[in-house]
């Protein structure tokens, strides 16, 4: 009977080993076709790798036709400024349904995640006449405030699951060792709360750059981002330009996503040091 | 004077959290105006145009539109289709990933860059994967299973929507699996454990342990991509077919007439939408409701 359990959980364990491995292979694949696609000049039917490679694709982007340097920028500073915005109201949202209790908290718990619900289309047209009359549509600051909105649902998820499960005994102890509220939260809060920040902040700066529709309606197309100039190319026409495109916003999310990771291991390495010498 | 500080303490304590909750409640308080502010529309309310009188007129005009029962039929096709997938292919990633030893590199590359993937650009990698000129059509002409680029359906416009619904899973099953896998790893380890000391199998414990226990955060899981997959844009504009045309890509489609007036029938589509994913956020808020009460 044990025996019999065992060699069922060792099956089951190869089962879940390739199980990962087949994911793995899943979310690969694709990146590496679309880098591939990005430099290939010609590909034809049925091969199964490209003839000849090319620069054409990228050198076209950033060359003067697309100005994609520009749009690039807009994008990345957008998304930069919704993920501060974003981390900093749900940190102080967290701070207070982790830490308070209120008439309201079940209700404003709920009601934070209401954007991950109801779709964003339904948000965005109806939105739209006000953004007009309020003098946001078609401006950085109004695609900022927008996305900010679909992002709060997962900033807000983090950062209050990050603050309950961090309690407050090294907090409450600070303080009883005499730290005001700023050396509290210098010393203390950020620090202990500093990989949830970084985590909800690269998650608001994935959904700001990943937006199409919601930028296009409250950007009026004046506002710009990548996902903006990229849609046209993507369910047709030149697969080189459709890809190289495709390589450029992977590697802005990517070179992000690594940006924040690194400045978590440099936090962590030294905070160790310091424990250790 | 001690008294009184005490009592302005007391008072800033209660009021602290509803400041901290403000700017939260501003932004929550905008999307809310604007979807409001739509399903006005839908009834024929619309100030900027001295329109303050309700009808029901623009209602029964889409519920009467031929169209329409295939497009709500469609959109609650590939939501429902795409978050079962997904739900069911995530807790099998969940499991996995909690089977074997997580390292960092597996946790990025099996949920971690499927999260950061925009559903846009997911689109582009399907096409890349299944287009005629694409590579698994050129695989499956090597295997002779296919004898030229059109002799497999095609991604895009397929009536079955099959592109729509391989963007969605490959986008949806790591989004279940991030949900879930650090509460599926922390119940099996609790739990699981007991179990199978006292004899139970792997299956067992499975179905019996871990899958029970971690119910609440699936059907959270289960709702949030069921209400995306409904309400999205982006992908059934550039996957689906012609007709039927998924909810919101009709809705926007009637949106961007030059009458202004026939905006309130895209916000009575809008409408249908709204009660749609307001009944997902009500089954939503009676699983918050539950678990605040256990704690």
């Amino acid at each position: 009977m044990r025996r019999q359990a065992r060699r069922a959980g060792c099956s089951g364990l190869w089962a879940a080993r390739a199980l990962v491995a087949l994911q793995a292979v899943c979310v690969l694949a694709p990146l590496a076709i679309i880098v591939v696609w990005a430099f290939t000049a010609s590909w034809p039917w049925p091969h199964l790798l490209p003839e000849s490679l090319t620069a054409r694709g990228i050198e076209e982007l950033f060359g003067p036709s697309q100005k994609l340097g520009e749009v690039l920028g807009s994008s990345v500073a957008i998304a930069l400024a919704c993920a501060f915005f974003t981390t900093t109201v749900a940190t102080m949202a967290g701070r207070a349904l982790s830490r308070y209790r209120f008439c309201g908290r079940e209700v404003f718990r709920f009601a934070v995640l209401l954007p991950f619900l109801i779709p964003a289309t339904v948000f965005a047209m109806g939105v739209q006449v006000a953004f007009i009359r309020a003098g946001l549509a078609g401006t950085v600051v109004g695609v900022v405030l927008a996305h900010s909105i679909v992002a709060l649902p997962y900033a807000a998820l983090i950062m209050t699951d990050a603050m309950e499960a961090a309690g407050n005994r090294l907090e409450e102890q600070a303080r009883l060792c005499g730290a005001g509220p700023v050396r509290t939260w210098s010393g203390i809060i950020i620090p202990t709360l500093l990989p949830s920040l970084l985590s909800a902040a690269s998650m608001s700066y994935i959904l700001s750059f990943s937006q199409y529709f919601l930028t296009l309606l409250v950007g009026s197309g004046k506002v710009k981002t990548l996902a903006l100039v990229m849609f046209p190319y993507l369910s047709s026409g030149d697969r080189t330009i459709a890809s190289a495109y495709g390589v450029v916003f992977l590697a802005a999310t990517l070179v992000v996503f690594f940006l924040f990771e690194l400045l978590l291991h440099k936090r962590m390495a030294r905070e160790i040091d310091y424990f250790n010498g | 004077m001690v008294v009184h500080s005490l009592k302005a303490r007391r008072m800033g304590r209660a009021a602290a959290p509803y400041l901290l909750l403000a700017p939260a409640a501003v932004l929550v308080g905008v999307f809310l105006f604007g979807v409001a502010n739509g399903v006005a529309q839908g009834f024929g309310i619309m100030p900027f145009l001295g329109m303050y009188e309700p009808t029901l007129g623009y209602w029964v005009q889409v519920l009467t539109r031929p169209d329409l029962a295939a497009s709500v039929q469609f959109s609650l096709y590939i939501a429902f289709v795409s978050s079962a997938i997904a739900l069911v292919g995530g807790v099998l990633l969940s499991a996995a990933l909690c089977a074997v030893r997580q390292t960092r590199m597996l946790s990025l590359v099996n949920v971690q860059i499927p999260l950061m993937c925009a559903h846009i650009l997911v689109v582009l990698f399907m096409v890349s994967l299944f287009a005629g000129s694409g590579l698994v059509t050129r695989l499956l002409f090597h295997l002779g299973l296919v004898s030229s680029p059109s002799g497999f359906p095609s991604i895009v416009g397929d009536p079955s929507g099959w592109g729509i619904l391989a963007t969605y899973v490959w986008k949806e099953v790591p989004f279940v699996a991030f949900c879930t896998v650090t509460l599926m790893s922390h119940v099996s380890d609790r739990y699981g454990e007991a179990a199978a000391t006292m004899g139970a199998s792997p299956v067992r414990v499975f179905f019996t342990v871990t899958l029970p226990l971690c119910r609440g955060a699936l059907v959270k899981a289960f709702l949030v991509v069921f209400a995306f997959a409904f309400g999205a844009y982006e992908v059934p504009f550039l996957l689906g077919p012609t007709l039927p045309k998924a909810l919101p890509v009709l809705a926007y489609l009637e949106f961007q007439n030059p009458d202004i007036l026939n905006r309130c029938v895209a916000m009575a589509l809008n409408g249908i939408m709204a009660v749609v994913t307001s009944a997902a956020a009500a089954a939503y808020f009676a699983v918050l409701r539950k678990e605040g009460r256990r704690k």
